[in-house]
């Protein structure tokens, strides 16, 4: 009880996300496969982490697990001072609504409405006053370069342009973290690197902890810190310094070390 | 694999999908099925030969409509079947199979769900039309005597008109299925592209809509004389292409215009199903219309059938007002057919009065007279005097006119021209009136002017108490009845048990028939089209669902979708259908606002029914 008290009472002062020995097994129990066996990870406020690792080694269902759409088998994950494990299905869709912001791989932005819509929906639902929402989306907007785009269907944007929405509607609600898996997946080159400025601009001006999930080292690179995942553990963690070149050949390095290109 | 496995697995694993085709097939099976046993037994079997031409006609016209109406009703469910499932096996395109095949595969799909819906219409008609004639028979007072039997004549009409129909729509799919481009097949350009249309095309659609659709309506009700059917015959059309122009139109542009107002639309759910309602408006509008019409159809229906029964009760009454009537030139008469009546039954009121003959079209009343006569059968009298030129015509109960008289009409009478002012169908001189024909009041003093020129002649009339006095009665009359060169006695005889217009329940019947037909259509059409579209918002919803958003609010958005995509035909349907019912009025010379009000509320029951419905369906396959 103590214990925990303290925890909470540190947590609000960075920690964001906390897990403790973190295992996923799928399957029934003679067919088992463990996909993530025993991860510690914290996330404090205003990091900005990316997971990679080779294909099937467990990082989506990590995202799941820590975005509460999954659930772990074991260990604890706690999400703003909230143990997600132990809580009701309505209170952990409060905390998805209030605390998480996404970002998918495919955008998966509303075909039915304007990018601008879009954007404010999670707000809207919220119930916050129209001019607070028309406020907010126009700043999101002019960050990230979409002021010209904001009238327009998702069918006429390109991918990169969905995918900024995509990232200015994570952000709208203000989220305690952003979890993002491949948001770069779907982009080429270029529209990848114009998101990926974006992110980190949002995260140096300090408004947005980010979780990203990737396996292209370039794309990691932008990140301060890249922790890789490998046969279900925490292999290592590499932090970038102020170099972003030297980082990417780092990861670049540390990649063969490990064995393999993930790409 | 051959196709037919193909086909039959997939009509076995998928049967879900295939369901909302199934059952309004299989309803509009049921209807038809219900109609050939209304043939052979319901209200028709009880009218005798009397009214046999009448009947066939009605039967004859009501084929002729259900039988277009099954035939757009086939094509729009095939129409909207085949949209769907051609995405879902276009993929088969990958795997090597050409047009041809996919085309055949469709066939023997659509096939096994012809048959499936055959069988179960028919099951669920044996099934139900005994229940089907009871609500008939409750609503259309005649006496159904309910059979719950199979008539195969009935099985062979049905099953043979639906198969006919049904396999020209199969083939059509097919040859649709067959000249598709293979794009078009896997439509891999599944985006959305019908989202916005240009403000000015959406005003231009508006404005036209408007201007046609309130001709439309001024038409309809337009007085003038003889133009009538054409007035409404033109109308029928301005109001249909008015309605098509008002969804594809107005209803957009007002969408649209309350989604680009953020104001409005960023408060809680709004942001999400009015912009969802835009997209479907677009995308359904011609569904949309459709229901409307059919609606309107359905409103107009009731009315109908309401109006005929009322007024069926009302000619009834009229034709009833006295059971015998004298007219005679002999002043004596009426104390010896009062005893010779009161013999053979109870007189439950006796009246007398004197008519002027002054040629051989015109009977003149005197004002005063007729006013006492009402009075003494206690008939409503709301006349005022005439003027000493003008004069008011006793005409009587019709089933509907499309001449709808509205200036007064000059008339000669011994001479002098008076104007017929009101044209009254209250049955003050009873039978006589509808019989002859030829009654006109007079002002007091005229008539005492006119009587230096005219024959005096009096009228007796009678009213049994008890109808089965009538034969003993009128054998005692008629030896009254007389013709010489110097008396002459006309008697007039209404047999209470007498059925001529019973033709008119049946057109009753057939009006309430007509309206469970368009009305269940209605419910499901819409019904259908947002199961169909329920498999499409999945996906959309599935995002809202990793985005976090609550179920509860997902829930109330739906809810709020449904209900406007209900409502907005609902009101289309009640403007709409007030401006037709009061056409209809017109045509009637009655006001059926009363029964407007209950045709519509009838309609909007089956609304909140379907959707109540729809939303649960809906919710169950997207959340
Ligand atoms: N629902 C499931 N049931 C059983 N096994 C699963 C399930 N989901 C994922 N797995 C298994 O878990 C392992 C990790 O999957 P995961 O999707 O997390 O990989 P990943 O690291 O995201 O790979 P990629 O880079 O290809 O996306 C895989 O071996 C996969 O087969
Ligand atoms: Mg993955």
């Amino acid at each position: 009880m103590i214990t925990r008290e303290v925890k909470k009472s540190k947590m609000n002062d960075n920690k964001v996300v906390e897990i403790k020995n973190l295992i996923k097994s799928y399957g029934a129990k003679d067919f088992q496969t463990t996909v993530l066996k025993g991860i510690d990870l914290t996330i404090y406020k205003n990091d900005f982490i990316a997971i990679m690792g080779p294909s099937g080694s467990g990082k989506t269902t990590l995202l799941n697990i820590l975005s509460t759409i999954d659930k772990p088998t074991q260990g604890m994950v706690t999400l703003d001072g909230h143990d997600v494990t132990h809580i009701s299905n309505r209170e952990l869709a409060k905390l998805r609504k209030d605390k998480i912001g996404f970002v998918f791989q495919d955008y998966n932005l509303l075909d039915t409405m304007t990018l601008q819509d879009n954007i404010a929906l999670p707000l809207a639902l919220d119930g916050a006053p129209a001019k607070k929402i028309l406020d907010r989306t126009r700043e999101l907007a002019a960050a990230f370069g979409l002021e010209a785009q904001l009238r327009k269907y998702p069918y006429q944007l390109s991918g990169g342009q969905k995918q900024r929405g995509a990232v200015c509607r994570a952000l709208i609600t203000e989220p305690e973290i952003i979890f993002a898996d491949e948001p770069t997946g779907a982009l080429d080159s270029r529209a990848g690197k114009d998101l990926l400025h974006c992110l980190c601009r949002v995260n140096e001006s300090g408004q947005a902890t980010i979780l990203m999930v990737t396996h292209d080292p370039h794309c990691a690179s932008y990140a301060k810190d890249v922790y890789l995942l490998s046969d279900g553990m925490m292999k290592c963690r590499i932090s970038r310094g102020s170099d972003r070149k030297e980082f990417y050949s780092r990861i670049i390095d540390l990649q063969t070390s490990i064995g393999g290109d993930f790409a | 694999m051959s196709v037919f496995r193909l086909a039959f697995m997939n009509f076995r694993n998928s049967f879900r999908s295939y369901l909302s085709l199934v059952l309004s097939l299989a309803f509009t099976i049921l209807i038809l099925f219900n109609f050939q046993n209304l043939i052979y037994s319901g209200p028709f079997a009880v009218l005798g030969g009397h009214n046999k031409q009448y009947i066939d006609m009605l039967v004859e016209t009501v084929s002729v409509v259900l039988g277009c109406f099954m035939f757009f009703f086939l094509w729009y469910a095939t129409n909207v079947f085949l949209t769907r499932r051609k995405r879902e096996i276009g993929i088969y395109i990958f795997m090597g199979m050409s047009n041809r095949k996919i085309g055949r595969l469709y066939v023997i799909e659509i096939s096994l769900v012809g048959v499936t819906a055959l069988a179960a219409g028919i099951g669920s008609g044996a099934l139900l039309g005994g229940l089907f004639q009871m609500i008939m028979g409750a609503v259309s007072d005649i006496a159904v005597d309910v059979r719950f039997g199979v008539s195969w004549k009935a099985v062979n009409v049905t099953g043979v008109s639906f198969l006919a129909m049904y396999f020209f729509f199969a083939l059509k799919g097919y040859w649709n299925i067959t000249h598709s481009s293979v794009l078009s097949m896997i439509s891999a350009a599944r985006q959305n592209e019908y989202v916005r249309m240009p403000k000015t095309v959406l005003s231009a659609k508006a404005a036209l809509g408007a201007a046609v659709l309130s001709a439309g309506y001024y038409l309809a009700n337009k007085g003038g004389r003889q133009s009538m059917l054409n007035n409404a015959l033109l109308a029928v059309v301005l109001v249909i292409a008015g309605v098509y122009l008002l969804f594809g139109g107005l209803i957009p542009l007002a969408l649209q215009t309350l989604s680009a107002n953020k104001h409005f639309l960023y408060r809680g759910q709004r942001c999400l199903w009015v912009n969802q309602m835009v997209f479907r408006m677009r995308k359904n509008y011609r569904t949309y219309a459709m229901v409307c019409i059919v609606g309107i159809c359905s409103v107009t229906a009731l009315a109908t059938g309401f109006a005929m029964k009322e007024r069926y009760h009302n000619i009834v009454r009229f034709d009833n007002q006295y059971t015998f009537q004298l007219l005679t030139n002999q002043s004596g008469l009426g104390e010896k057919a009062s005893a010779l009546i009161g013999g053979a039954g109870d007189i439950a009121c006796q009246t007398s009065l004197a008519a002027l003959s002054l040629d051989a079209d015109h009977l003149v009343l005197k004002y005063s007279e007729v006013k006492r006569v009402a009075q003494e059968r206690g008939e409503r009298f709301d006349l005022s005097e005439p003027a000493d030129d003008e004069t008011v015509y006793l005409s009587y109960q019709m089933l509907m006119s499309l001449i709808v008289h509205e200036q007064p009409v000059p008339v000669m009478i011994g001479g002098k021209a008076y104007l017929v002012t009101r044209t009254v169908r209250d049955a003050y001189i009873g039978y006589m009136q509808r019989e002859m024909g030829c009654f006109y009041v007079v002002s007091d003093s005229e008539y005492e002017r006119l009587k230096e020129q005219g024959t005096t002649l009096y009228i007796h009339n009678y009213k049994l108490a008890d109808d089965m006095d009538f034969a003993a009665a009128r054998a005692a009359v008629d030896t009254l009845i007389s013709n010489t060169d110097e008396n002459f006695t006309a008697r007039v005889a209404v047999d209470p048990f007498d059925n001529d217009t019973d033709w008119i329940k049946a057109l009753h019947s057939l009006c309430i028939f007509m309206f469970l037909v368009f009305v269940v259509a209605c419910g499901c059409i819409m019904f259908m089209k947002l199961y169909n579209d329920s498999f499409e918002e999945k996906e959309r919803y599935l995002v809202l669902r990793k985005l976090g958003i609550p179920s509860g609010t997902i829930s109330a958005s739906i809810a709020q979708e449904l209900l406007s995509a209900y409502m907005l035909p609902f009101a289309v349907i009640a403007v709409s259908a007030y401006f037709s019912v009061h056409a209809l009025g017109r045509m009637m010379y009655t006001s059926l606002f009363s029964i407007y009000v209950v045709s519509t509320l009838a309609v909007f029951a089956v609304f909140v029914l379907c959707y109540m419905l729809s939303v649960a369906v809906y919710r169950k396959n997207v959340l």
